[in-house]
């Protein structure tokens, strides 16, 4: 009895020094293959951290978890926030890492906002799984289009990684439409941490394509492209939201030069001219906050980053309660949130925002330390639909 | 059953099996259509190259386990550690004359203790030229040149070689004696330190290695209408290994300490009571096993174009695989197994597209049925001896 009064007591006066926090989980890929785009998304969540530290009058305080890359870790960070007691889980980044987070989640009744997966299935799980990205039917569907329509490409070789969920689905999407659009297609598999696709490229050479998409990510991409130029292909090559990450030119030099990919938009492609303001005034603070920060670390899985962590503390505000089944209403009925990503409207989706810009860009690389990224064009999945 | 009737009856069964195999190949090639001669070449040559990568670290896994029987687990970790020393020496230099003198002082002191602990060095005149050839050395490429491949590959080799020593040292000295079981756990735990001191160290991301080198110029031919693409590494890498296999064959077989390595793997104990100096011809070992770790993690940088901490994991488990299906212990069977790894990853995808993502189940396939069959290995010995 007397034990309980002073634990009360206590809980008290912690409560009025103001110590009562928001707990976020941050389930994020930061050491592995994918580091590079877990640090920027992390980067982006820090620095729209501090732009809104507190909610409800308490502080909100970032519980950072590495899921090394790895699906295992993304289950035990996962689990770990289910002990811990978030109101919320930001990441993971990919597909792969964010689906069997997601079934633990979803299971424990715990909001998880995945950054930037781009798989359908992701937000499927349940109804506690929301993403800040489109949906790779989208992304493959517009890649395909401009690979066939714009580049008038006829005959397309297409790598996938076929143990990944992000890169097998997506060249799934890719390979549908563009065979709709009266393409011929021939597909090659390869597995994570692959580094020799010497075989695989001497399979697509009596095919003779005219253009080559490529679904995976820029660990196994780096030395795709060295060995595709030294192996004599010199078609154009299309990638997607995973190649927008720095690992990709720098780990492989020129060979990355002309390379054009989709991915998440940066401020300049983004059309809605408020959305786009706010995207700059991001960008500002990002680079007065991280003053030794790269250009090129600066991207759309940044902005996701920000605004998923955004997203989470406005509905915990709209809920006016911590309590995780008020935060996820108020999250699934959000309209028009103004992001700075872009329009964030929830209501009436499996999770997905409404409205995302996918982004065209092209790298010009004239070395490993010399490059940057051209923005081309931004297509709004709106007018897809 | 008398020896000789078993060996008939094993020589029929590989040469019922190879020509199935054969029948299978000329099969698929016959009915893949497209399979030019030229891309034929092709294969081969990518094969090779892939092969003879295993196979060099194949080679370091293979020596450490014939003579302390451990499978040191860490062996990939120390080619990351190979391959980030040439990458620091080539980007990083020349540095500044201050912080050369401290990296010399630091680099050189411990190579030379290391040495002189390796290989006796007593007389001290002979310790004092070597001691000013490492200093000057080290601190001349390091002050003065922007070092290329070949500096830092000789470099690197030296410094991988004493970071391999080190590692025996402190991670393996004292559990000499201990189960084997001990030995082989700590070894895993040394991989996963290295791994994760890797990250903190020199960063979680991919970095570029982008040497200029011959090694990456291209030296295409044609057959016929079709051109055969290769550059230099193709050349280099079966060099390389063929060299090395050759000379430390040699080193084994027709030295002293060579001789001591072979007592010490027979019989460590009585090796010892015979006058053989055991943790001496050990650390010998890992020096020897780890400037072939190197070497394997510069050409593999210079191949595929990148490095980071992790890069070990997967070549370690090929390179492995690759020993055990040769025979582990022995250094020719670790080359053959090498090549055979390079050849089946290569062939699998080449003649069965469709199953190409599942490469490495071939190979571990052949793993299980060489454990299976022949757990020796193709080219071991019985496993009575140890080599």
């Amino acid at each position: 009895m007397r034990k309980s009064l002073l634990v009360a007591a206590l809980l008290l006066i912690a409560g009025s020094l103001g110590l009562a926090q928001v707990k976020i989980g941050i389930n994020l890929e930061l050491s592995g293959r994918f580091a590079a785009i877990g640090n920027q998304t992390l980067n982006g969540i820090k620095v729209a951290n501090l732009q809104t530290p507190e909610v409800l009058g308490q502080q909100v305080e970032l519980v950072i978890c590495d899921n090394e890359t790895s699906r295992e870790g993304s289950i035990a960070c996962a689990q770990r926030f289910v002990n811990e007691g978030v109101v919320g889980v930001l990441g993971a980044i990919s597909s792969s890492m964010s689906i069997p987070a997601a079934e633990v989640l979803q299971d424990a009744g715990i909001i998880m906002i995945s950054t930037s997966s781009t798989n359908p299935q992701t937000t499927q799980i349940g109804d506690f799984i929301f993403r800040m990205a489109y949906t790779d039917d989208f992304q493959g569907k517009l890649a395909a289009a401009y690979v066939v329509k714009d580049l008038d490409a006829k005959r397309i070789a297409v790598f996938r990684q076929i143990d990944d969920d992000y890169s097998y689905g997506l060249a799934g999407f890719f390979d549908e439409t563009a065979k709709k659009l009266g393409a011929k297609t021939l597909i090659q598999d390869f597995v994570a941490n692959t580094v020799d696709f010497t075989a695989q490229l001497n399979n697509i050479r009596s095919f003779k394509p005219d253009a080559i998409y490529y679904s995976g990510f820029c660990a196994e991409g780096a030395p795709f492209m060295k060995q595709l130029r030294e192996q004599g292909f010199a078609q154009q090559v299309i990638g997607a939201d995973a190649s927008d990450d720095p690992q990709c030119p720098e780990g492989a030099g020129a060979a990355f030069d002309g390379y054009i990919f989709t991915g998440f938009a940066t401020p300049n492609l983004i059309a809605d001219p408020e959305a786009k303001k706010r995207a700059e005034a991001f960008k500002a603070k990002y680079f007065e906050v991280l003053k030794d920060a790269q250009p090129g670390d600066f991207n759309g899985f940044v902005l996701a980053g920000a605004d998923s962590y955004n997203v989470l503390v406005a509905a915990i505000k709209a809920a006016g309660t911590t309590d995780v089944k008020a935060v996820r209403d108020a999250l699934a009925n959000m309209e028009h949130y103004p992001g700075v990503s872009g329009d964030i409207t929830y209501k009436g989706t499996d999770g997905t925002p409404k409205d995302r810009t996918i982004g065209f860009y092209k790298y010009e690389v004239k070395s490993a330390s010399d490059w940057k990224k051209i923005e081309l064009f931004g297509k709004s999945t709106a007018e897809v639909q | 059953m008398t020896a000789s009737k078993l060996a008939s009856r094993s020589t029929l069964f590989t040469l019922a099996t190879g020509l199935v195999l054969v029948a299978l190949v000329g099969w698929r090639v016959a009915s893949l259509g497209d399979y030019t001669f030229a891309r034929i070449v092709q294969d081969f040559l990518n094969a090779l190259t892939l092969g003879s990568l295993y196979a060099l670290i194949a080679l370091g896994y293979t020596m450490v386990y014939g003579i302390i029987r451990l499978i040191n687990f860490a062996h990939g970790e120390i080619f990351m550690l190979g391959s980030y020393f040439a990458f620091y020496a080539m980007t990083l230099t020349p540095m500044h004359w201050g912080l050369a003198l401290l990296v010399t002082v630091l680099l050189g002191g411990t190579v030379l203790l290391v040495l002189r602990s390796l290989f006796n060095l007593e007389e001290p005149r002979r310790t004092a030229a070597l001691a000013l050839l490492i200093f000057a050395g080290t601190f001349f490429l390091l002050a003065f040149r922007n070092m290329g491949w070949i500096e830092a590959l000789l470099l690197s080799m030296l410094a991988t070689g004493v970071a391999g020593v080190l590692l025996e040292a402190i991670a393996y000295r004292p559990l000499r004696g201990a189960p084997r079981e001990s030995m082989l756990i700590t070894a895993i735990a040394a991989s996963f330190f290295l791994q994760n001191m890797g990250q903190l160290l020199f960063g979680p991301r991919v970095q570029g290695f982008n040497a200029e080198t011959i090694l990456n110029r291209p030296l295409n031919f044609t057959i016929g209408e079709e051109t055969v693409y290769y550059t230099g590494i193709l050349i280099v890498v079966p060099t390389v290994t063929a060299v090395l296999l050759f000379v430390l064959n040699l080193f084994v077989t027709r030295t002293r300490l060579g001789k001591a390595m072979r007592a010490t793997a027979q019989d460590a104990e009585v090796a010892q009571m015979m006058g053989v100096n055991v943790n001496q011809v050990i650390a010998l070992t890992f020096f020897i096993g780890s400037i072939l770790a190197a070497a394997a993690g510069v050409m593999y940088a210079i191949r595929f174009g990148q490095i980071h901490p992790l890069m070990g994991l997967i070549p370690g488990i090929k390179a492995f695989t690759a020993a055990v299906i040769g025979g582990i212990g022995s250094l020719p069977g670790a080359v053959l197994g090498g090549l055979l790894l390079g050849f089946i990853e290569i062939y699998v995808v080449s003649l069965f597209p469709t199953l190409s993502a599942y490469k490495d189940v071939f190979a571990f396939v052949l793993l299980i049925l060489i454990l299976l069959f022949r757990p020796s290995g193709l080219v071991g010995e019985d496993l009575t001896e140890k080599v």
